[in-house]
C-alpha cells in the first residue's frame, strides 16, 4: 500500500535535462516498442543494439516516421556508465531497457557517421531506412 | 601364453606411440630447417622489463632479439612495409592495456626501420586509426568513423577518401592495390569480414558470423581470418575460434587450423603464401590484454590441421592432415618478411 502511494505520489518525469536537450541533432520522446532477441552478454565485446521505438513527440530536428530504429551502445550497461574508450560521448540516466517504457533521447543519424563498431540489427530484413544513434537516453514517467 | 601375448601387444603399442611421436618430432624438425633462412618475423611480446616490446626472430624462433627494448612504452601490432625496410606499429603509454578489438585506435602510430632504429611517432594519440601499408609503402590507409582515408606518408596529405561501408576495424590493403579487407557490419550481421573494391567502392562479405582479424594472401584473392563457427558444443556452447581461409568472393571456405581448448588469432601468411602464422590462446581475442598467446607456424599445404585431441572438431572435419606445427614464442600479431634485415646483436 505504501509503495502504491509512493508510486502515485511521484512527480511525472519528462526526461528533460541539459544534456538531452542540447546533444545530438534530433530529440524525441518515444516508447520502446520492442527489444528483439537477447542482448549479447559478453563483457569483452562492444556493440550497438538496434531497438524499435514509436515516436510520441519530436522536440528537435526532423523525424519522418512514426516508428524509428535506434541503436544503443552496450545496452546491458546503465547509461551513466556506458561511455568508454571507444565511445566517449554517450550517456543518460536510464538504468535498464524494458519494452513498453518511454525514453527521452538525443539522437544522431546516420549511425555510421557516429559509431564505428559492431551493430546488431535484427530488423535488417524488414527495414532498410536510417538507424538512429542514441547519444543520450533518459527515462520518462507519467 | 596369454600373458606373453599381452606383453608383446603392450610393447607393440608403446613402440607405435614412440614411433608416432618421433615421426611428429622429425616432421617439425624438417619444417624448422626448411624455414630457418626464410626472412624474419616481427611480433610483440612481453619483455623482461614487463612492457610489450617488438621482437624479431627467424621463422623457426631462433635468433630472437628485442627490437625496441623500451621500458617506457607498450608497443603493439607491428607490420613490415611491403619492401621489408620499415615497421609500422602502435606505441602506447606504459601500463596501457592493449585491447584486442581496439588496438587500432590506441596509442600513436609509430614507424621505425626494420632493425628497430629511428622510431618516429607519425601521429598523436589515437590518430591514423587502423593504419595499414599501401602496396608500395608510400601511403597508409586509415579507418576513421567518417570513412577510409588514404594518406601520403611523405606529405601527410589525405589523397583519397572512401565511405567505410560498415567496416569498423582491422583494415588491410591487398598487395595488388585493388582491395581493402576489414571487419564490419554487412547484411545485418556484425563481425563479418568483408572486401571492398577500391574502384567501385562495392563491398562483399567473405565470411559472416563471429569472424574477424583478416589479412591478405599474397595473391590478393584469398584472405586469412579468425572465425568461431556456431553450433560448437565445446566451451559451454561458446566454442573456440579457428583459423580459416576464404576466397575473395566468399564462396570457398577452408579450415586452416583449429584446436579445442584454445582460440586461434593473429593469422598471417608468409610472403609466398606457403606458410601460415597464428597464435593460440585460452583467452578469446588472442590474449592481448595479458601476455598474448603462443605464436605458431605451419605449412599452408598441411591445412586443415587440428591440434590436440579436439574430439568435437575432428568430428566436423574428419579429413585433416595433422601437419607439423612449430611453436615460436609467446606473443601477439606476428608479421613476416622475406627481406634480409641487418639486425643489431
Amino acid at each position: 500500500m505504501g509503495s502504491l502511494w509512493l508510486a502515485c505520489s511521484q512527480e511525472p518525469n519528462t526526461g528533460e535535462d541539459p544534456e538531452v536537450t542540447t546533444r545530438g541533432s534530433v530529440e524525441v520522446t518515444a516508447q520502446l516498442v520492442e527489444i528483439r532477441g537477447e542482448f549479447v552478454n559478453r563483457a569483452d565485446y562492444d556493440y550497438a543494439f538496434v531497438m524499435k521505438y514509436k515516436v510520441l513527440e519530436v522536440h528537435r530536428g526532423k523525424v519522418d516516421s512514426d516508428f524509428i530504429y535506434v541503436a544503443h551502445y552496450n545496452p546491458e550497461k546503465p547509461r551513466d556508465r556506458v561511455a568508454d574508450e571507444r565511445v566517449s560521448d554517450v550517456g543518460g540516466t536510464l538504468q535498464k531497457f524494458h519494452a513498453g517504457d518511454i525514453h527521452r533521447m538525443a539522437l544522431e543519424t546516420p549511425i555510421d557517421d557516429y559509431f564505428m563498431g559492431g551493430i546488431i540489427n535484427r530488423y535488417f530484413e524488414e527495414y532498410k531506412g536510417p538507424i538512429y544513434w542514441a547519444v543520450w537516453t533518459n527515462p520518462v514517467s507519467k | 601364453m596369454r600373458a606373453r601375448y599381452l606383453t608383446a601387444l603392450f610393447f607393440f603399442i608403446l613402440g607405435t606411440m614412440f614411433s608416432t611421436e618421433s615421426s611428429a618430432s622429425d616432421d617439425a624438425a624438417k619444417l624448422q630447417e626448411e624455414i630457418h633462412h626464410k626472412g624474419w618475423i616481427v611480433y610483440c611480446s612481453r619483455a623482461d622489463n614487463g612492457t610489450w616490446d617488438l621482437f624479431l626472430c627467424r621463422p623457426d624462433g631462433s635468433d630472437k632479439r628485442n627490437l625496441t627494448n623500451t621500458a617506457d612504452f607498450e608497443e603493439a601490432a607491428p607490420r613490415f612495409s611491403p619492401d621489408g625496410k620499415k615497421i609500422l606499429y602502435r606505441r602506447l603509454d606504459k601500463g596501457s592495456t592493449i585491447n584486442h578489438d581496439k588496438w587500432g585506435f590506441q596509442g600513436k602510430l609509430t614507424i621505425c626501420n626494420s632493425d628497430g632504429s629511428d622510431p618516429v611517432e607519425y601521429g598523436g594519440e589515437g590518430e591514423y586509426p587502423w593504419a595499414a601499408w599501401s602496396p608500395d609503402g608510400t601511403q597508409i590507409a586509415s579507418l576513421t568513423v567518417k570513412g577510409i582515408q588514404v594518406i601520403d606518408l611523405a606529405s601527410r596529405k589525405v589523397v583519397k577518401e572512401f565511405p567505410r561501408k560498415g567496416i569498423y576495424q582491422q583494415l588491410f590493403w591487398s598487395p595488388d592495390g585493388k582491395w581493402f579487407c576489414g571487419t564490419g557490419n554487412h547484411g545485418g550481421e556484425s563481425w563479418t569480414v568483408v572486401r571492398m573494391n577500391l574502384e567501385t567502392g562495392e563491398v562483399n562479405a567473405l565470411r559472416s558470423f563471429q569472424t574477424c582479424t583478416p589479412d591478405w594472401y599474397p595473391d590478393s584473392e584469398h584472405v586469412i581470418v579468425s572465425s568461431r563457427p556456431a553450433g560448437q558444443p565445446a566451451n559451454n556452447g561458446y566454442g573456440y575460434t579457428q583459423l580459416w581461409e576464404v576466397d575473395g568472393e566468399g564462396k570457398e571456405q577452408k579450415l586452416l587450423y583449429g584446436e579445442d581448448g584454445v582460440h586461434i588469432y593473429s593469422g598471417a601468411v608468409s610472403p609466398d603464401g606457403e606458410y601460415i602464422l597464428f597464435s593460440k590462446c585460452p583467452d578469446d581475442g588472442g590474449g592481448a590484454e595479458r601476455s598474448g598467446g603462443t605464436i605458431c607456424l605451419m605449412r599452408s599445404a598441411d591445412a586443415p590441421t587440428i591440434g590436440g585431441p579436439s574430439p568435437e572438431l575432428r568430428k566436423v572435419h574428419p579429413d585433416v592432415k595433422n601437419g607439423p606445427v612449430i611453436e615460436i614464442d609467446k606473443g601477439w600479431e606476428p608479421h613476416w618478411t622475406y627481406q634480409e634485415i641487418s639486425v643489431r646483436p
